[in-house]
């Protein structure tokens, strides 16, 4: 079985996989970082997104092996010295999230977005989230999260 | 899935019922078809690969020629097992109507899929099976250049 | 002492943990030594099994086991029950038809369980499944509504396909008065078939500990007590004791997650046979096969009216899916979740119902949020519409003419329910303003101006929630009563755990009950503790479902609240030297009338576990159950209108302004609820424009498969919404709650089918309204120009 390894949240780590292995497998198996989810088989749900060298990717579409020497953050990766960032904070704050299974690739994907476009309107974000589906929160409070970290306000 | 259609061959009909009773120019022109053995007189075991949208896999399986009407009809019925991609099974009606030095080959189709290639590629399952039905008529034409059925083990007669 | 929280929109204390990764959902769980399984299902809609052969799957590497129907049969693990029993117009009950964990003999839809293999890794395992050989003779498959009862027949025990033929009403009173109407309105409707499609797919962990002969089994569930329940009780014989069901975190429920499956059930007997744990976590493509579906109704409605446009009767036929099995309440829901609410809003003096479920072969049929009465809401507010257009009146006066009013609460409907409160008027007044109505012409004409197509439309819906009353239930076939139970426990430092029978996926209990209980003890909400979902530490409850979990399991948990303070209050006499009567209780303090002598909750919390010095008598602890049966179901009813615009040119469809108004009585977190309307909102959209499980009707395949083809409302689909409420506290229940849950979903589907009707000047169109028929709808009116 190959060996890959790459960094993870700031973290070197490396694991033997097949090569059929999924990073979001690997993820989540290996290295049992669960806060990445998992839910369909087709690259269409958006639960797994991670990012791999600052950009959000589906991790159910790509092999650990294809990730190998990558920079990947994980949903567990956004906390820094307890804090949470502002995009976690303000799906708090707008209530963006119920049960919490999409979560995780809901605030990788639009902390992607606004990294590419910091003043998103309400059409663009709804554009951008087209990937990511949630069947909990109609997306309206998801829109208001995004909208609050993009304006700078704290609710 | 129902599908019908039909091709104008440059063959005479007793030389196109020879190739289509022939295991080596089936195998030959059927898309995807790694294996094809006579095991019986009208009887063959094929495996054929396919991919349908997202799906793709080796299916495994039968196939019987019935209804043999030498050289004018007959009909060929399959069924295949693609593992967790599913199953597909099927007959083509095939009539071949002389016209002097060519032949019109007539065929209707009758398909069905189950499994994983139902569930998620049955959107792409019409379009597909055209695509396969136009290659395999055009390949069998190609084939049929030069085609003598000396060249062939075993046709059938 | 704090501020009162009950009515403020506290953030969620859940989401921390959500939002950090840290959630614990099943998947997401490790037993040491666990074990893989992976389930052989049924690739056909219909056969019989000829024969299965294990050979190569259990040479295969890894594989620790293959076993199917027989196995489990063998060490006679019986049926997975349908709790509710339906009389139909016979008197005889519905047919019970078998359901076993693994079919023994026929594959009965697309999906089914033949066999189970188990391996080492999860990858072998399904390496394994992949080399189960499994023979058939097929058998022609039942697929549509249409076809069930003269199709090839299912179960041995249902001829003609047929689980019950059901009435409720009299056909002779409805038949006279339709003899002399002045006009009915008759409209054939289609209840389209929906995949649930929680984003958490089903997952279960079963553990067996040989040392205690007892199973521990982790599963998605949104009631972990019927579910040991129905796995004791009716499956295995095995004791209550000795089954511990846990739901951690679950990924959503919708009611989909309510019952007890094939999988988990296999999963429990495998880890005995297996002896070590086993584990299956389904992935979309199982979801969307073996999750059970929901609504798939066909049904006629025929309105009776005299010449003013009031309502004389109103009569329903219905033909419901059931699928290949019967669900755990599956036969409820077309029945009394169905037909008990067709009064709607409106003093329809008599109804008369009919309906007809049928087995066919495709997936079990049950519950999904609204369950029976979004499809009710559907056909009324529809059925209403098409009447004010034939008798030419406006969609609310026909509406307002026929309310019930305030003054004739608590109203006594023909359907069995007595609504307790409402103000439909109130609701419908405070939508048209939030929409302003009458600045809709003016619209239109912009509108058209640009070239779009512009509708308006509503619906006024009534829901029963908080279910349920469990004597009336009884009466209506229910196995078991809907009561729910509450406990609060305080620790000696003053913190409390609140136990509930309830389970949150996603709804925030620990937030919206940790309000309730900070509020009655004068505590902060951080030292309430919520524990749910472990049959282990919580008592017996009932679950989630039914826009219950407030009305309900809040309400046992204010009983147990009023325990603890009897109890609190003995304490504090003994501490303070007054008499039990004199002690008040207020906002966290007991002090004695007229004086300022008091000890707050925390000082009482302490000495209930230090009783150094208790008079005899006085019992030591400070911990109380409590189990509340509600009086009545709430009834929570609303208004809700909705703007649209379609291009005739491509048949897009833009939803451009959508107002909720809402009575759920009391509101204890206003975001929560919220949250609530927007989800429900989206899933009903869904149905109404997008969403469609279809088989294919020759094969039974499921040709909706996957998110690919099976259409679910994303961010772009969606616009944001406006909510706004009324409130008429519901008059039976300690909190005045009705329940938020499912008003969404209720609501949606026909205010946007009314609205698009509206916009294309059209009678009817049927759900889900895709952008392909509007753009048919609008190519032909063009065209007959
Ligand atoms: S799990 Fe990756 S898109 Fe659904
Ligand atoms: S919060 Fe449940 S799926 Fe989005």
């Amino acid at each position: 079985m190959p060996t890959v390894s790459m960094a993870v949240n700031g973290k070197d780590v490396s694991g033997e996989v097949e090569g059929r292995t999924l990073l979001v497998e690997f993820i989540r198996k290996n290295l049992r970082l669960t806060g990445t989810h998992v839910g369909c088989d087709t690259s269409q749900c958006g639960a797994c997104v991670v990012h791999v060298n600052g950009r959000s990717v589906k991790s159910c579409t790509m092999l650990a092996v294809e990730a190998e020497g990558a920079t990947v953050t994980t949903l567990e990766g956004l906390v820094k010295d307890g804090k949470m960032h502002p995009m976690q904070e303000a799906f708090r704050d707008q209530h963006g999230l119920q049960c919490g299974f999409c979560t995780p690739g809901m605030v990788m994907s639009t902390i992607d977005l606004l990294r590419v476009n910091p003043d998103p309107s309400e059409a663009e974000i709804r554009d951008w989230l087209e990937g990511n589906i949630c069947r909990c929160t109609g997306y309206h409070n998801i829109v208001k999260a995004v909208q609050q970290v993009a304006s700078g306000d704290a609710a | 899935m129902d599908m019908n259609g039909e091709k104008v061959i440059n063959a005479p009909q007793a030389l196109v019922w020879q190739a289509l009773n022939d295991p080596d120019m089936l195998r030959a022109s059927i898309p995807g078809c790694q294996e094809l053995e006579r095991t019986g007189e009208n009887g063959f075991e094929a495996t054929v690969k396919a991919k349908v949208g997202p799906v793709s896999a080796k299916f495994a399986g039968v196939v019987e020629l019935l209804d043999i009407n030498a050289p004018e009809s007959y009909r060929i019925s399959g069924e295949g097992k693609g593992g967790v991609a599913g199953f597909a099974s099927g007959h083509a009606d095939v009539k071949l109507i002389p016209d002097g030095d060519t032949t019109t080959l007539v065929y209707t189709v009758n398909a069905k899929v189950g499994g994983k290639l139902a569930q998620i590629g049955s959107r792409l399952i019409d379009s597909a099976a055209k695509k396969m039905a136009n290659q395999f008529f055009t390949k069998f034409s190609e084939n049929l250049e030069g085609y003598t059925p000396e060249t062939s083990s075993k046709a059938a007669d | 002492m704090n501020d009162m929280l009950v009515g403020k929109p506290l953030k969620r204390k859940e989401d921390q943990r959500l939002l950090t990764g840290k959630g614990r959902y099943v998947d997401d769980i490790r037993r040491p030594g666990e074990t893989y399984a992976v389930f052989v299902r049924s690739p056909i809609a219909h056969g019989i099994i000829k024969s299965i052969d294990k050979e190569a799957a259990l040479a295969a590497p890894g594989v620790l086991g293959v076993f199917t129907g027989k196995d489990i049969q063998r060490d006679e693990w019986g049926s997975i029950p349908c709790g509710w029993v339906v009389t139909d117009r016979q008197g005889e009950p519905h047919k019970a038809v078998p359901h076993y964990a693994l079919t023994p003999d026929r594959a009965r839809y697309v999906g089914d369980h033949l066999a189970v293999v188990v391996a080492e890794t999860y990858e072998q395992a399904r390496d394994g499944a992949e080399l189960v050989e499994i023979e058939f003779e097929e058998l022609e498959p039942v697929v549509t509504l249409a076809m069930a009862m003269e199709g090839e027949q299912i179960h041995d025990l249902a001829p003609q396909n047929l689980c019950y033929d059901w009435e409720l009403g009299s056909r002779a009173e409805i038949d006279a008065i339709f003899e002399t109407a002045h006009h009915v309105t008759s409209l054939d409707l289609v209840n389209n078939r929906l995949v649930p499609n929680a984003m958490e797919p089903r997952a279960a962990i079963a553990e067996y500990d040989s040392g205690l002969d007892s199973y521990t089994l982790w599963s998605t569930s949104q009631n972990p007590h019927m579910l040991r329940w129905m796995l004791s009780g009716s499956v295995t014989g095995i004791p209550e004791t000795k089954i511990r069901v846990i739901a951690p975190d679950v990924g959503g429920g919708f009611g989909m997650k309510i019952y007890c499956y094939p999988e988990e059930t296999t999963c429990l007997w495998l880890s005995k046979v297996i002896d070590r744990p086993v584990r299956w976590t389904g992935d979309r493509s199982e979801s969307f096969l073996a999750d059970t579906h929901a609504r798939d109704h066909l049904t006629t409605v025929d309105l009776a009216m005299d010449k003013d446009g009031t309502f004389l009767g109103m009569k329903i036929d219905t033909t419901a899916n059931m699928g290949a099995y019967l669900s755990n309440y599956a036969t409820s829901i077309p029945t009394y979740f169905y037909a008990t609410l067709f009064a709607g809003c409106y003093k329809t003096p008599v109804i008369y119902s009919n309906v007809r479920a049928v087995f066919t072969n495709t997936s079990p049929v049950d519950a999904y949020r609204g369950a029976g009465r979004p499809e009710a809401a559907y056909l009324i507010e529809r059925v209403v519409d098409v009447a004010a257009r034939e008798m030419g009146m406006d969609p609310i006066d026909i509406r307002r003419r026929n309310f019930i009013k305030p003054e004739d609460f608590p109203y006594q409907t023909p359907v069995i329910l007595t609504y307790d409160i409402g103000d439909y008027d109130a609701s419908l007044d405070e939508a048209l303003r939030m929409i302003d109505y009458d600045g809709f012409p003016a619209r239109r004409e912009e509108a058209k101006a640009r070239g779009k197509l512009r509708g308006i439309g509503l619906a006024c819906y009534i829901e029963a929630c908080g279910v349920a009353p469990s004597q009336l239930i009884g009466k209506m076939g229910a196995g078991a009563g809907l009561w729910e139970s509450g406990q609060i426990r305080f620790n000696a430092t003053g913190t409390a755990f609140v136990l509930t029978g309830t389970h949150g996926h996603g709804q925030g209990h620990e937030t919206t009950f940790g309000q309730i209980v900070a509020d009655m003890f004068g505590i902060p909400i951080e030292d309430v503790e919520l524990i749910h979902g472990d049959t282990s530490q919580v008592p017996m409850g009932m679950g989630t479902y039914g826009s219950r979990s407030l009305a309900v399991g809040g309400s046992a948990i204010v009983r147990a609240g009023e325990k603890v303070i009897e109890k609190g209050r003995k304490i504090a006499a003994h501490m303070l030297e007054a008499s039990v009567i004199d002690i008040e209780f207020e906002q966290g303090l007991f002090s004695v009338t007229g004086t300022n002598k008091s000890v707050t909750i925390k000082e009482v919390a302490e000495r209930a576990y230090v009783p150094l010095d208790y008079p005899e008598g006085l019992e030591p602890g400070l911990d109380e159950t409590a189990f509340y049966d509600p009086g009545n179901f709430t009834y929570p009813a609303g208004t809700h209108i909705c703007e649209v615009e379609i291009d005739p040119r491509t048949g897009v469809l833009e939803i451009v302004d959508w107002v909720a108004v809402d009575d759920f009585g009391t509101v204890i977190n206003p975001m929560i609820v919220e949250g609530q309307i927007h989800g429900g909102l989206a899933q009903g959209i869904g149905q109404a424009i997008m969403e469609n499980g279809v088989y294919d009707p020759e094969s039974g395949q499921l040709i909706t498969g996957s998110f690919m083809d099976y259409c679910m409302p994303r961010a772009d689909d969606l616009p944001s919404f406006r909510v706004g409420y009324t409130c008429t506290p519901c008059t039976h229940n300690p909190l005045g709650a009705k329940g938020a849950g499912e008003a969404g979903c209720i609501a949606a589907p026909p205010t946007l089918i009314n609205a698009i009707v509206n916009a294309l000047d059209i009678r009817h169109i049927d759900m889900p309204a895709t952008g392909e028929k509007l753009w048919r709808i609008a190519r032909d009116k063009i065209a007959a120009q």
